[in-house]
């Protein structure tokens, strides 16, 4: 081809196709014209080819900090609470990274245009909670497969595998919303399974959990990567007579009765898992997805309004009805009581994690130096008043930007979109995340009752870190079709 | 290990951390989105750009001539004799009306065109209708399942009479006066 390097340059800053790549390449009439788009097409897919993998390369090298900042918060447990440094944990932590790089060069292959700040940052909360759970360990005096640290590194692994197992799989994410109610299905087989009689379990008074043999799953969190794409595929498809149609009242547009339904489902839905499951805050979690995800997709502030109207009704029916709503809500509001803080379930645990949040100050005790495992489920529930008092309010403010990042790369990637259903699966994703951090979060310290989740890519536990990955490589993925889609305007 | 290498430590690892996040916001600071060019933008300005154009011109290469024709006299809507609205006659979303603009409609997947049909069959930017000399002409954007103008497919644009049925994918609508 006769271009020049500087000629194709201007063509990927640009990606101008020439205009007669709009005027159509009518079959049979004209030989001529046909080819114009041909050599067009060629020449995209040399720029293509000539595009330096800049997004990789920084990837990497945030890749490379991010396990070396996770290797040193790991030595420095150890130098803390053993006063000296074993290389075991540190090695198969290595292993860890092997498998992230492995992602990295993976995504070089089949998503190379994907976002590069995502995989370093949940790589860094991951590996900051292997090592906090480690120390707990520690505390404990556990090893081997008792500890949770070692399970939760095998996890990790396990999630890393299928992350990328999900992004070498779903290479063209339109491809699930034409399996939207499948995703329904699943994902409301997985929010009912755990009340299956031989395989449910209940733990710590929830039945979120199943179990075969000695392997335990929280399936619900599974159902929230599962109900997002149902989300995103069915209001892309009813989000017309969702949002154009209903009388006007009060300045908002309230929409019909009969498109009433879908939100009256979801509502009994959470609803069941507040009354049969006991746990507040997967119920919150589906719901409040859903209502954001109506939100995004139609543009009006009633279906808000009307969620929340809703919400709050079910909140106060349960506070009147269900005890371990009101002992939740009682924990809260008058957590340092005598009777609350000695009560069976009361507010102890609560109050044991923020007093060692107060014990962490602004710079904390420093990792190993605390006594984080005064406090119940310090490892998953309330990782992150462990993290406080260890690294102090400095430590979890630079978590908590690290989510805020994650978050907001997710919602960019939702905004930037070019498909309807990739933008409201991206939002709804980012959203999820950003939701399940402020009611875990919020719920610690004591700005909402208490509620039993997991806090994302941090915490103990297999379930939410195998869906937390499935979210993560969703968006990259997400991320990828943006940047290597044709430009708008062009004939699909 | 002292106290004071351990506190020293310490520190440094709540540096880093930060370091870390500002290394993250750095990188966010160039776009890394890049700019997308509004293609679409561009086509509003000059809706006959790039199209082929002379309806009663011979089918062939002749047909297809890209440069733009702004020599064409665009009539006023107040003045024109021709339809004035669209009516879906069947498909998702039948019984919608629209009004049709004063030069071009866009059809389409995409929620950018002015006629937004979401279903199998339909393309991105399936096809556009054209006011053309006091007549609303339909033109085909070479979409994948193509546009039907009273049962025969449109490959070249064509006039659309009034009360004539055009079918995308599944939806079918008429222009009415």
């Amino acid at each position: 081809m006769p271009q020049t390097s500087a000629s194709l340059k201007t063509s990927l800053i640009g990606w101008r196709m020439p205009v007669t790549s709009s005027t159509k390449p009518v079959p049979v009439q004209t030989a001529t014209t046909a080819t114009e788009p041909r050599t067009s097409l060629s020449k995209t897919i040399r720029v293509r080819l000539r595009v330096p993998a800049r997004l990789r390369n920084l990837e990497l090298a945030l890749l490379l900090v991010a396990c070396g900042i996770v290797a040193f918060a790991i030595v420095l447990v150890q130098l803390g609470a053993l006063g000296h440094v074993d290389s075991t944990i540190v090695t198969i932590s290595a292993g860890l990274a092997v498998l992230v790089l492995a992602m990295h060069l993976v995504m070089r292959v089949v998503a190379p245009q994907a976002d590069p700040l995502i995989l370093p940052i949940i790589t860094l909360l991951n590996g900051v909670g292997i090592a906090e759970i480690y120390r707990i360990d520690i505390a404990y005096g556990a090893s081997g497969w008792d500890s949770a640290g070692i399970r939760q590194i095998v996890w990790t692994g396990m999630a890393i595998v299928i992350a990328i197992a999900v992004l070498i799989l779903v290479r063209n994410h339109r491809v699930l919303q034409r399996y939207r109610y499948i995703a329904m299905f699943t994902g409301v087989v997985l929010l009912l399974l755990p009340m299956l009689p031989l395989i449910g379990r209940t733990i710590n008074g929830a039945r979120v959990w199943i179990g075969i043999g000695p392997f335990s799953f929280q399936p619900g969190e599974l159902a929230k990567v599962a109900l997002a794409i149902f989300f995103a595929g069915y209001l892309v498809t009813a989000r017309d007579s969702l949002s154009m149609v209903g009388r006007k009242f009060l300045g908002m547009r309230l929409p019909r009765a009969r498109d009433l339904g879908p939100i009256l489902v979801v509502f009994a839905a959470s609803m069941i898992v507040l009354i049969f499951q006991k746990d507040l805050g997967t119920s919150l979690l589906y719901f409040g997805l859903f209502l954001v995800m109506l939100y995004v997709a139609t543009g009006r502030a009633s279906w808000i309004v009307l969620g929340l109207g809703m919400f709050a009704l079910g909140a106060l029916v349960a506070y009147k009805a269900l005890t371990y709503v009101n002992g939740r809500v009682h924990s809260w509001l008058n957590a340092f009581s005598a009777t609350n803080y000695n009560a069976k379930g009361g507010s102890y645990q609560i109050v044991q994690g923020i007093f060692g949040l107060a014990h962490g100050g602004m710079l904390g005790t420093g990792l190993g130096r605390g006594a984080p495992q005064k406090t119940p489920l310090a490892t998953s529930d309330f990782i992150f008043s462990s993290l406080g008092e260890e690294l102090g309010l400095v430590g979890i403010f630079a978590i908590l930007a690290l989510y805020l990042l994650f978050v907001s790369r997710g919602l960019r990637i939702g905004f930037t979109g070019q498909d309807d259903f990739g933008r409201l699966l991206g939002v709804g994703l980012a959203f999820v995340v950003a939701l399940q951090v402020f009611i875990v979060i919020g719920g610690v310290t004591r700005v909402i009752p208490l509620t039993g989740l997991t806090t994302p890519f941090l915490a103990a536990g297999g379930s939410s870190l195998v869906a937390n990955w499935i979210i993560a490589a969703l968006l990259l993925r997400l991320s990828d079709a943006i940047r290597s889609a044709p430009p708008v305007g062009m004939p699909a | 290990m002292s106290e004071l290498t351990l506190l020293i430590l310490r520190l440094a690892f709540l540096a880093i951390l930060w370091l870390f996040v500002f290394a993250v916001v750095y990188a966010l600071r160039s776009d890394l989105f890049g700019h997308r060019l509004r293609r679409q933008g561009a086509d509003m300005t000059s809706p006959f750009a790039g199209a082929p154009v002379a309806v009663a011109a011979p089918p062939g290469a002749a047909a297809l001539i890209d440069a733009p024709t702004a020599a064409v006299t665009i009539p006023r809507a107040s003045d024109r004799k021709e339809a004035h609205r669209l009516v879906i006659t069947s498909g998702p979303k039948e019984g919608l009306e629209i009004e049709l603009p004063s030069e071009q409609l866009a059809i389409g997947r995409s929620s950018e065109s002015g006629l937004v049909i979401r279903d199998d069959y339909t393309s991105t930017h399936h096809a556009r209708l054209l006011l053309w000399n006091d007549g609303w002409v339909v033109q085909d954007l070479d979409s994948t399942n193509g546009t039907f103008l009273d049962g025969t497919r449109v490959t070249l644009p064509t006039l659309v009479p009034l009360n004539t049925p055009v079918t995308i994918g599944t939806t079918t609508f008429e222009l009415r006066r």
